[in-house]
């Protein structure tokens, strides 16, 4: 059986930055991720990096700003934690080779992003997260450190109440595996894929987050998830940084006359007043790149999807854009060290929550939370991995045979995994989009109790483990769709508008009930929502 | 119709009868060929752009003072030429290189000179309809597989810069058609013959050989036509490597293109010095003779 | 509108047999060939297998050759696939081994030879206080090579792969390249780093034919980075020592007589005093004598003192 000190499962900007930091902290390391580092969704990430670099910057200006994003559901420490810890993370990039976009001087130069108070995302082109992902993949390399690539982890390992180990199933090998270790970190990343459309990769479907789930992890703030608000998509989807609404890109309707005014706007905000201004009789919104200087240089990732997904050439013709489902706030409750309730089991990066983000993520800060706290995260597995030493994982695969064994015992419903999700993800954002109510909410609860029914009756013809993505697929869509009936309910709970979560019948935001987190947690197999404050 | 002719360093040295044929083939068409003669080897891929593009900023102001185009019948010194031609339309790049290099020889290229392959000079300066006319014994049954190798088409961008020469990608087919002989295509007619890497792998060089002339032969070819004398070093010079290397017999004739223009234009296979060869050519022969 | 895909599928589990497979799919007429797939595994055959991620033309996962045509199945719209074909002919990328239908050997295809090149960089200063200052331009030149997706597109159109599947290839050199242009490289990291990729099936490997310049989907022009490599080989001291000896000999007959001295190249290349090397060579050159292809005797050109001048001066400059 494989054994190490720490597991990280997700190969993501998160993942490899925890490997990395716990092998430098002396642990025997390994990364188990479903597809390959180079491929998980964090390459998607375009804009920048935040980090109080510059003279007119602090780390007390940052945290402020995360505050405000946060519509008062921010943890103090880890939002401190995070302006504290920023500076020194992106320098350590830097040194380490990604090609920030440099200032006249030569410095480390810094773009507007959101509604941060100061210019202080560091960025590499409008590819950020491609360049930071590379480069955390080749000091993951330096590290030497084992990477099992495309394996698909079925469920985790508990004995005597601590998390000892994990079970997955490699693609190219088509056999499970138990994999034992001191401790496990989850940087599985988010769920996007519960709404259709979304900006985020097929990956990212929740799978840490029910792996947790299901020992009885908590999951925070689940009705907080951001729309991004500047996203082409009809079937496609082709995101553009809102870095170019800082730089002279205009919100137009099909007039060509200025819909919304991005000053200032926090994202949730922003996401609204476009599907707002695209629901109010204008036509549609688009975003009309042309006025930005130095476009090519500035956003040549964003015209090179535009073109590809669009078939737009952005530098000539206004894009249609529309709010989309984007990156969750909510996850795995964890403190600010990345610990959960279970013993062994840390979580981090978008599949976590630990106070950061609040009802609103502030833009530019995905990354920076990923590396910062990917190096804590990962030094924290490693001590706990060596005060709880090395053992023999007490688990076996039998277990997830069976399951796999069920899954795959064949016989058509005439239903499809992608019927399921399809319909999934337009409930979704119907009744959990940009706004909701109570009604459209329970609604949503009923209609995925339906398609949970439809998604247990179905079955996968193909019984080969070798690269059988339906099977993958069918534990993923299982993932969503638990997640969904626990999402809806967080939304169901919170009677109030704040941050990310608005809804129409309780438009006001209500301090004195909700300045709270909301809790969901597993309870004889269903969903029991509970609450508990911010802490200060 | 008058050319700087730019025989290159291997139809001087170890391909002369690539050298010979198409100073005949020149003739009998009557293009005027003045031979270069104090100009230097391209580099050929062998030295540093920064050794190498001054010695050709040389040879093209050469060919400038004569207000001549340059014609080549090698395929690797027309791409390097071609390059470096390219990278010398930099105005700022140019002046450096007339500067610090060709001022003292009282010098200056003033990136005018036009570098072209014979195969080009046939279909853009010559006229395929007027070759057409001119041909003596057209090679019916002939089964030709066109050899382009890499340097006459790549970089696409500088060795077929425009829709125009669009026809460049189709030119030998096309010449050993309008010769009269068959085409037998194969899968790596534009892939490299092997040659650049002769030094570094062999066994991988030669395996090229035996990919490229096994598939042809195998396809029923008589013989494969090349634009270009290096791969013409590897192919024919040596096929008998690559067929101990394989354990497989393969003696397939390589024929360069001025020589397969020759034999439709009338000369016998000995004036083409077919002889030279180091695979026999009997094959071409035998069919030649049969036409005559 | 129907849509027919012709895949080539292979079954790892019964026998590896492998052959094409017909599907009709409907689909909306600016659909991806990507939605097909996704359409015929969800709705005709669950077991068919592709990778793909992003879905947005962003990570490089889903490189397939589509009628031939090595490209992404996520950024490739189906109409522009039929309106010059009937069909949508699915295949893996070529130079690999096939392991399930279109999901090819990853790991020995991309992922170990670019691991190959070392690709870190292992800074003296780590954790210092501050970032380096470098330019922008420099940096600018940087991101445009790292915006590599690594989908090994260059790598499926090589030359060099379908005869030697150890060399290391257009995407991992371009890797390396990424290091060799970055001025925050240090000069000791630098000559571990040439000694690294010129290793051998490395950089010297590479026959220059540029078929990769024309295949990269971000128009990186890794043939054309290669060979900038070697500009910066010849100038910190060629590694390789055939290929150095071979080169020097080289540039030095040019140098000294204008143009190529083919024999004394041969021999120099193989080094004077390897006796095994040059016997190697002897049945060829015998050969080469009796067909009377033996270059005669080299004399210098007229305008060799000139070129020895030009090359001199360039030398200098290094």
């Amino acid at each position: 059986m494989p054994q190490f000190d720490v597991l990280v499962i997700g190969g993501g900007a998160s993942g490899l930055r925890a490997a990395i930091a716990a092998k430098r902290a002396g642990a025997s390391v390994a990364v188990l991720s479903k597809v390959h580092p180079l491929r998980t969704n964090s390459a998607l990430s375009p804009g920048g990096l935040n980090a109080p670099l510059g003279s007119d910057d602090s780390a007390e200006k940052f945290a402020q700003d995360i505050r405000s994003a946060g519509d008062g559901l921010c943890d103090t420490e880890a939002v401190n934690i995070l302006a504290a810890d920023a500076a020194r993370e992106v320098i350590w990039l830097e040194r380490v080779g990604v090609p920030f976009n440099r200032d006249a001087e030569g410095r480390i130069d810094r773009r507007a992003l959101g509604s941060s108070s100061v210019q202080r995302a560091a960025y590499a082109d409008d590819r950020t997260g491609h360049m930071v992902l590379h480069v955390l993949h080749e000091q993951f390399q330096r590290e030497d450190i084992p990477c099992f690539s495309e394996w698909f982890v079925t469920s985790l390992i508990q004995d005597g109440g601590a998390c000892t180990g994990a079970v997955a199933l490699g693609h190219r090998s088509g056999q499970l595996e138990t994999f034992a270790a001191g401790a496990v970190v989850l940087a599985t990343g988010g769920a996007t894929q519960l709404y259709r459309p979304c900006t985020s990769a097929v990956g990212t479907t929740g799978d840490g987050l029910m792996l947790a789930y299901d020992l009885g992890v908590g999951l925070v703030d689940l009705e907080m998830v951001q729309f991004h608000p500047t996203v082409y998509s009809t079937d496609r989807t082709a995101l553009v940084s809102e870095a170019a609404l800082s730089e002279g890109a205009q919100l137009v309707n099909e007039a060509g006359d200025a819909v919304v005014d991005a000053a200032g706007l926090s994202r949730a905000e922003l996401a609204a007043a476009v599907h707002k201004a695209g629901h109010n009789g204008g036509g549609p919104v688009s975003l009309d790149l042309r006025p930005v200087a130095d476009l090519a240089s500035r956003f040549p990732g964003a015209l090179e999807v535009v073109k590809s997904m669009a078939g737009i050439d952005a530098s000539q013709n206004p894009v249609p854009v529309q709010p989309v489902a984007h990156r969750p706030m909510g996850g795995i409750e964890t403190n600010a060290a990345g610990e959960t309730s279970v013993s062994g089991l840390y979580a981090v990066g978008e599949c976590a929550h630990n106070g950061l983000n609040g009802a609103g993520r502030l833009p530019g800060n995905t990354l920076t939370e990923a590396v910062v706290f990917g190096k804590r995260v990962g030094e924290a597995a490693a001590s706990h991995a060596r005060s709880a030493g090395a053992k023999e994982a007490a688990g076996s695969a039998a277990r997830d045979n069976e399951r796999l064994a069920e899954i795959t015992s064949g016989g058509s419903s005439g239903d499809t995994l992608g019927t399921i999700h399809r319909e999934l993800g337009e409930l979704m954002s119907a009744n959990l989009g940009v706004t909701r109510t109570d009604a459209g909410l329970a609604e949503a609860q009923d209609k995925i109790r339906a398609l949970q029914q439809r998604h247990a009756a179905l079955r996968v013809n193909n019984k080969s483990r070798i690269y059988n993505y339906a099977l993958a697929g069918h534990i993923e869509l299982g993932n969503l769709l638990k997640l969904a009936e626990a999402t809806a309910l967080a939304a169901r709970g919170r009677a109030e508008s704040r941050g990310a979560h608005l809804r129409s019948d309780h438009p006001e935001k209500d301090d004195s009930n909700w300045k709270a987190h909301t809790v969901v947690r597993s309870q004889d197999g269903s969903p029991k929502l509970d609450t508990r404050p911010v802490s200060a | 119709m008058k050319y700087a002719f730019y025989p290159g360093c291997v139809a001087k040295g170890g391909c002369p009868e690539l050298y010979s044929a198409a100073v005949k083939v020149a003739e009998k068409l009557d293009i005027e060929l003045e031979e270069m003669t104090d100009v230097s080897c391209t580099g050929a891929g062998c030295m540093p752009t920064q050794l190498s593009d001054p010695i050709n900023a040389r040879t093209f102001a050469k060919a400038e003072q004569m207000g001549l185009p340059i014609m080549t019948i090698c395929s690797t010194c027309q791409g390097v030429f071609s390059q470096a031609n390219h990278r010398l339309q930099d105005p700022e790049y140019r002046e450096e290189i007339n500067r610090e290099y060709l001022a003292d020889e009282g010098l200056s290229y003033q990136g005018t000179t036009e570098v072209t392959h014979m195969l080009w000079v046939l279909f853009e300066d010559y006229g395929i309809e007027k070759l057409q006319s001119l041909i003596e014994r057209p090679l019916n049954g002939l089964k030709v597989s066109p050899f382009y190798g890499c340097f006459i088409r790549r970089p696409g961008n500088i060795m077929v810069p425009t829709k125009e020469v669009g026809g460049r990608r189709t030119y030998l087919e096309d010449l050993t058609r309008i010769l009269g002989a068959e085409n037998v295509d194969i899968s790596g007619k534009t892939k490299c013959c092997g040659f650049p890497i002769l030094t570094a792998n062999e066994e991988a060089s030669l395996g090229m050989v035996s990919k490229h002339a096994g598939e042809s032969k195998g396809n029923g070819a008589d013989c494969m036509v090349t634009p270009c004398p290096l791969c013409h070093l590897n192919l024919d010079g040596n096929q008998p490597r690559a067929e101990s290397q394989k354990g497989e017999k393969i003696d397939l004739p390589i024929i360069h293109l001025p020589q397969l223009v020759g034999l439709a234009l009338g000369f016998d296979p000995d004036e083409m010095q077919l002889s030279r060869h180091i695979v026999s050519t009997k094959a071409v022969n035998d069919k030649i003779d049969m036409l005559t | 509108m129907e849509v027919t895909y012709k895949i080539n599928r292979k079954d790892p589990e019964n026998g590896g047999e492998s052959g094409y497979a017909t599907y009709q799919v409907d689909l909306p007429e600016d659909a991806t060939v990507l939605d097909g797939l996704q359409k015929i595994r969800d709705e005709q055959d669950d077991s068919l297998a592709f990778r793909a991620s992003c879905c947005q033309g962003t990570c490089g996962e889903c490189a397939v050759r589509i009628n031939y045509k090595a490209q992404f199945t996520c950024t490739t719209r189906i109409g522009d696939v039929t309106k010059k074909a009937p069909e949508v002919q699915l295949d893996p990328v070529r130079n690999i081994s096939v392991i399930k239908d279109l999901v090819f050997d990853m790991d020995a295809f991309t992922w170990d030879k670019m691991a190959a090149v070392k690709p870190w960089m292992e800074p003296d200063e780590e954790f210092a206080p501050t970032e380096n200052i470098v330019s922008e331009k420099d940096m600018a030149d940087v991101r445009k090579t790292m915006s590599c997706y690594q989908c090994g597109l260059c790598d499926e159109g090589c030359a060099v792969l379908p005869v030697n599947f150890d060399f290391l290839g257009p995407g991992a050199m371009v890797k390396s390249y990424r290091f060799v242009m970055d001025p925050r490289e240090s000069g000791a990291q630098m000559d571990a780093r040439m000694k690294v990729v010129e290793q051998p099936q490395g950089l010297w490997d590479c026959v220059h034919c540029y078929e990769a310049d024309g295949k990269c989907p971000r128009g990186l022009t890794p043939s054309t980075k290669i060979m900038e490599i070697r500009d910066v080989s010849f100038k910190e001291g060629i590694k390789n020592e055939k290929v150095g000896r071979h080169h020097a000999s080289f540039i030095n007959s040019v140098k000294q007589t204008g143009w190529l001295d083919e024999r004394k190249l041969v021999m120099e290349t193989e080094g004077l005093t390897n006796v095994a090397g040059l016997m190697k060579l002897l049945p060829t050159a015998v050969r080469a004598m009796r067909r009377g292809k033996m270059p005669g005797r080299h004399e210098k050109r007229p305008g060799a003192d000139q070129i020895k001048r030009i090359i001199e001066k360039a030398e200098e400059s290094k």
